[in-house]
């Protein structure tokens, strides 16, 4: 009987006080910082990831944005509360550490779809 | 020969831990923070002053050995964090010379244990769940919550089968609930145990046409916005499936457990395991499976006849490597006293009925107690700087 035990859980997150950085450290021992718009951009919201086959629609402009609150989702998930109101991402446990292992990756993905689609970060 | 790993067993080994200079003990001086453990890991932090970062190097080395020494124990994590000191610059600086374990990331705040987001003065909620509906769940919880109540737990059910709600008759309580001076609804209660359901707020007859969020809404209202005062365990009653309800409830409250009902038949497991499968996925310890309408043993004759087949939940729970709970046989008395709004665990209390719920529940709080000590479902420290 698994439990979910078998994907790190976290066991402390952190939010700085310039809110724009988020530091969490899982049961296996690993750390992840996430910036507030790294987070951003890859909510696991539907929002952003598109809708069932949907493309994934990179929101631009985030360069800025903060966290506002986070928020206990049951025993599985934390829900970050930006302060451009978006707040409908559930990131949970295995996802947040997908993306803080994968971030150099991702990271690159990110900058090279918005010079794709013309957009920028600010 | 290892101990079980508790808080208590890592406080009890602290306390050998001496503080320099101000003497007493690592636990009695109330440096500690919330201590965090899961699987075999442990993790704490210890709170001190910006200057005393370099004298309690020390300490932090001796509280991890001793942690350490610990059977069950596979790593310990230490910190030492700065208080926040208002108008004292030194406290923005971040730990460097005492701070050996650079993982943490927690540059100068005394982390808080964030509260965790239930309903305040319920020490467990539990959910009692099936995959399909008519096996009887809610018989099931009803007489759960009553042997709890038996057992001595402070107990409260609540119905979030709002479009089928059948708590109101199986408790044998009808009337509107009323609204408390805090603006909360008092719950009504039954037997001692307290009771929330849609079917208070609506007639017994009238459909509930209602999309998701308004369910969701519903729900949550019944959770937050009822006096529950202080309760052991607040047993849901699940309605059947793996929609709305049972998301809310994953999502709002953190579930201390959920208890699957089946009947013995293979199409009744096969929804069972779906329910079981979305408790995994959310993190909810499995408390354990009931097999209800176990069997039928015929009051006149006592021939035993197998109705829906027997056995089938108690294998799949193996299966499952979840606890059976038990298995509740069908009985004209079950059904008589539950129509009658007297669930058999108080209506005929000596009864065998009755003693196997009360097996049911004791089993059922065991395994919530032991998922606590466990800390199965702990929720990482939140920390806001």
């Amino acid at each position: 009987m698994s439990d979910g035990d078998s994907s790190p859980v976290p066991v402390q997150i952190v939010l700085n006080k310039s809110k724009d950085l988020v530091s969490i450290e899982f049961d296996t021992g690993n750390s992840f910082e996430y910036e507030a718009e790294f987070l951003r951009v890859y909510s696991p919201s539907a929002e952003v990831r598109g809708h069932g086959n949907e493309p994934r629609k990179t929101p631009p402009g985030k360069q800025l944005v903060k966290i506002t609150a986070i928020e206990q989702v049951g025993n599985y998930a934390v829900k970050f509360v930006f302060d451009d109101r978006h707040d409908s991402g559930i990131y949970s446990w295995s996802y947040l550490y997908e993306i803080g292992a994968d971030k150099e990756a991702l990271w690159s993905r990110y900058l090279e779809e918005l010079d794709e689609a013309g957009l920028s970060r600010s | 020969m290892s101990e079980s790993l508790t808080k208590d067993t890592i406080l009890e080994a602290l306390k050998q831990v001496e503080i320099p200079e101000s003497g007493g003990n690592l636990v009695d001086q109330g440096l500690l923070s919330e201590i965090v453990v899961h699987g075999g890991k442990v993790y704490f932090s210890i709170a001190i002053a910006p200057h005393q970062a370099e004298a309690f190097g020390v300490v932090r080395e001796q509280a991890e050995k001793m942690v350490l020494q610990i059977g069950g124990v596979e790593k310990a994590v230490v910190t030492l964090t700065a208080d926040h000191e208002t108008g004292q610059a030194q406290a923005q600086k971040p730990m460097s010379a005492g701070e050996q374990r650079a993982s943490s990331g927690v540059a100068g705040g005394k982390p808080a244990p964030s509260p965790r987001a239930g309903i305040p003065g319920v020490k467990h909620i539990i959910a009692v769940a099936s995959g399909k509906g008519g096996v009887g769940k809610s018989t099931v919880s009803v007489n759960l919550a009553m042997a709890f109540q038996a057992n001595g737990l402070k107990t409260g059910i609540l119905d979030a089968d709002i479009y089928g709600p059948s708590q109101p008759r199986l408790m044998g309580i009808s009337g509107r609930p009323k609204l408390g001076d805090n603006d909360l609804l008092i719950p009504m209660q039954s037997y001692g145990v307290k009771v929330m359901s849609m079917g208070f707020l609506v007639k017994e007859d009238e459909p509930m046409i209602w999309r998701g969020p308004m369910v969701i809404s519903a729900l949550s209202q019944m959770m937050k916005d009822v006096d529950w005062g202080e309760l052991d365990v607040l047993v849901v009653d699940m309605p059947p499936g793996t929609g709305d309800a049972q998301l809310t409830m994953a999502q709002k409250v953190p579930l201390a457990g959920a208890v699957i009902v089946s009947t013995p038949q293979d199409l009744a497991l096969i929804d069972a395991r779906k329910g079981v499968a979305m408790f995994q996925k959310v993190n909810v310890p499995l408390l354990g499976v009931v097999e209800n309408m176990s069997y039928f043993l015929c009051p006149s004759c006592g021939d035993r006849s197998d109705i829906f087949g027997h056995g089938g939940a108690e294998a799949e729970a193996k299966k499952l490597q979840a606890p059976f709970l038990g298995a509740v046989p069908l009985h004209m008395e079950i059904r008589e006293k539950s129509d009658l709004g007297e669930p058999v665990v108080v209506g005929s209390p000596d009864s065998e009925h009755a003693k196997i719920f009360k097996d049911i529940a004791a089993k059922a709080w065991d395994e919530i107690e032991k998922h606590e000590a466990r800390a199965s479902t702990q929720v990482p420290t939140i920390v806001i700087e």
